[in-house]
């Protein structure tokens, strides 16, 4: 208890003998970790949207017209193959009265074209828009099809787009985090380096290096966490706002952008979580290095 | 706690011999002092008791302790064994005389009902009650020498190390200084004090260990000190 308090009390002191750099280690660390936040959620729901989009791509295959092919056989061999989600088989009949139907009073003109000339066809919907090309190439290679039609551009558009969106997202968060570890690093290395002789007392009379590291390795975790629930509370004033404008203008969108109160919550209490996980590593590891070259013995 | 040197060498870089094959034995409760002129060794053979320092060549023991074997995570354990005193006091300046005290209990983990009553015995036992809420730079040379002998007696250690405690004040001060380093002699506690205030060693015909280039030229009982 007694150990705990000293911690407490010589944190603050830190804290406070370098206010000016602890104000900008918090607004740097906050802004980043904002940065980082909004970065992710902007992610989060490009990835709903694209997913969305995935899920309404569909490949369809159509098989020859040839009396002799085993439907079910053939239905099967795709059914296996790995990018095949869901697959759905469509006789002759099926779909005329599919496309029938989709004519509406326009119907009357496929009597002219005399017998079905639709043949047996698959619907077949995928994993992730990444998959339908491999899907087609691996289709086209069966003897028994015998035409693939899928939206190929479409389908390429989106591959890119959640490429680049994931990459860019990967490349926030890596910057974000350095940066935001940096600035704790230094703050952290300042402090240590203007109390290297106190340090070096503490050792001699007697304080373990835990006992000498505790205080700054608080101080680096409670800028961070702090800089951390300031980001947060940047994210909740700015995304609500910015989800309802988008919603307003873009009304598909309803339902597919995360605009659940909950999660967003729960988001933030996570960023929190991450910023003092954050600050608790990289001053632990300055803290360590500087007090074991400075306690070493010669 | 005895104190043993046993063909104890410190050669610093790149080839400099602080100390020479030195070989002796402080047994518990003796006063004991290392003479000689600058340069001759004197902190270099007390910061190897303080495990400041390594050996180069052969073995420092202190009481059970062997210095050079020991892990870095028990020199912590050891020094609280050890009271130091040294020339520039080494006081944290942030901290006030009773926080300097305090904070070598705080880093045991001391209940604070009784870091607060040791605090105040101490502080006590070298005058200083009335300057508790000042800090080091408030207090005059002597003061802060107090200071830093109470925070050394804060754990009632068994060895006391005092490198020139004297070396910063005045004839009046030193002697006032000497007086609480003899009473803590007495009760049983040895006592390893490097000087070479000639009137001091003279004064009292303690141990004297002579030291000279790194090499010990003389180890004598009630010996005296005539500065060359």
């Amino acid at each position: 208890m007694t150990t705990f308090r000293y911690v407490l009390r010589d944190m603050w002191r830190l804290v406070f003998h370098h206010w000016v750099l602890g104000l900008l280690t918090l607004i740097t660390a906050g802004v980043m970790l904002w940065i980082l936040g909004i970065t992710t959620l902007f992610s989060l729901n490009l990835e709903n949207i694209l997913s969305q989009l995935e899920s309404e791509l569909v490949v369809q295959a159509y098989l020859v017209k040839d009396s002799t092919i085993d439907v079910e056989q053939v239905a099967d061999r795709i059914q296996n193959l790995e990018y095949v989600y869901a697959m759905r088989t469509f006789s002759p009949s099926e779909s005329l009265a599919k496309l029938q139907q989709k004519m509406g009073s326009q119907s009357h003109t496929l009597d002219m074209i005399g017998d079905n000339p639709i043949p047996w066809n698959f619907e077949i919907h995928v994993n992730s828009a990444e998959d339908v090309e491999p899907l087609v190439s691996a289709l086209k290679d069966m003897p028994e099809v015998d035409d693939v039609v899928y939206a190929g551009l479409v389908v390429r558009r989106i591959s890119a787009m959640s490429r680049i969106s994931s990459r860019v997202a990967w490349i926030m968060f890596v910057l974000s985090v350095i940066i935001t570890a940096l600035v704790v690093y230094n703050t952290i290395h300042i402090s240590l380096y203007s109390r290297r002789e106190e340090i070096g007392i503490m050792y001699l009379v007697g304080a373990t290096r835990a006992f000498i590291a505790a205080p700054f390795v608080l101080e680096g975790t409670l800028l961070a966490f702090f800089g951390a629930v300031i980001a947060a509370g940047g994210i909740i004033a700015a995304y609500f706002p910015a989800i309802t404008m988008i919603e307003v203008n873009m009304p598909l969108l309803h339902k597919i952008l995360l605009n659940d109160n909950a999660v967003i919550w729960r988001f933030c209490v996570l960023l929190s979580g991450f910023g003092a996980t954050l600050g608790w590593v990289c001053s632990y590891i300055v803290v360590a290095r500087f007090i074991r070259s400075i306690t070493r013995a010669g | 706690m005895n104190v043993t040197f046993s063909g104890v060498s410190k050669i610093f870089e790149p080839d400099i011999g602080a100390l020479i094959d030195i070989n002796l034995n402080i047994s518990q409760g003796e006063f004991v002092y290392v003479i000689g002129q600058t340069g001759s060794g004197k902190s270099t053979l007390l910061r190897l008791i303080t495990r400041e320092l390594l050996p180069s060549r052969g073995t420092v023991t202190v009481g059970d302790f062997d210095l050079r074997r020991m892990r870095n995570a028990d020199v912590p354990y050891y020094r609280r064994d050890v009271g130091l005193v040294a020339q520039d006091f080494k006081l944290i300046q942030s901290l006030t005389v009773y926080e300097n005290i305090a904070f070598v209990m705080e880093a045991m983990s001391v209940p604070k009902e009784i870091v607060a009553d040791r605090t105040r015995d101490v502080i006590n036992q070298v005058g200083l009650w009335r300057r508790r809420g000042m800090h080091p730079a408030q207090l005059s040379g002597g003061e802060q020498q107090r200071v830093a002998i109470a925070r050394a007696l804060a754990n009632s250690p068994s060895l006391f190390v005092a490198d020139e405690p004297t070396g910063n004040l005045d004839f009046h001060t030193a002697a006032e200084v000497m007086k609480i380093l003899f009473a803590i002699n007495a009760a049983g506690v040895t006592v390893i004090m490097s000087t070479h205030n000639q009137a001091i060693v003279n004064s009292s015909r303690q141990r004297v260990i002579e030291l000279e280039a790194g090499r010990l030229i003389r180890d004598e009982k009630g010996g005296s000190y005539t500065a060359r």
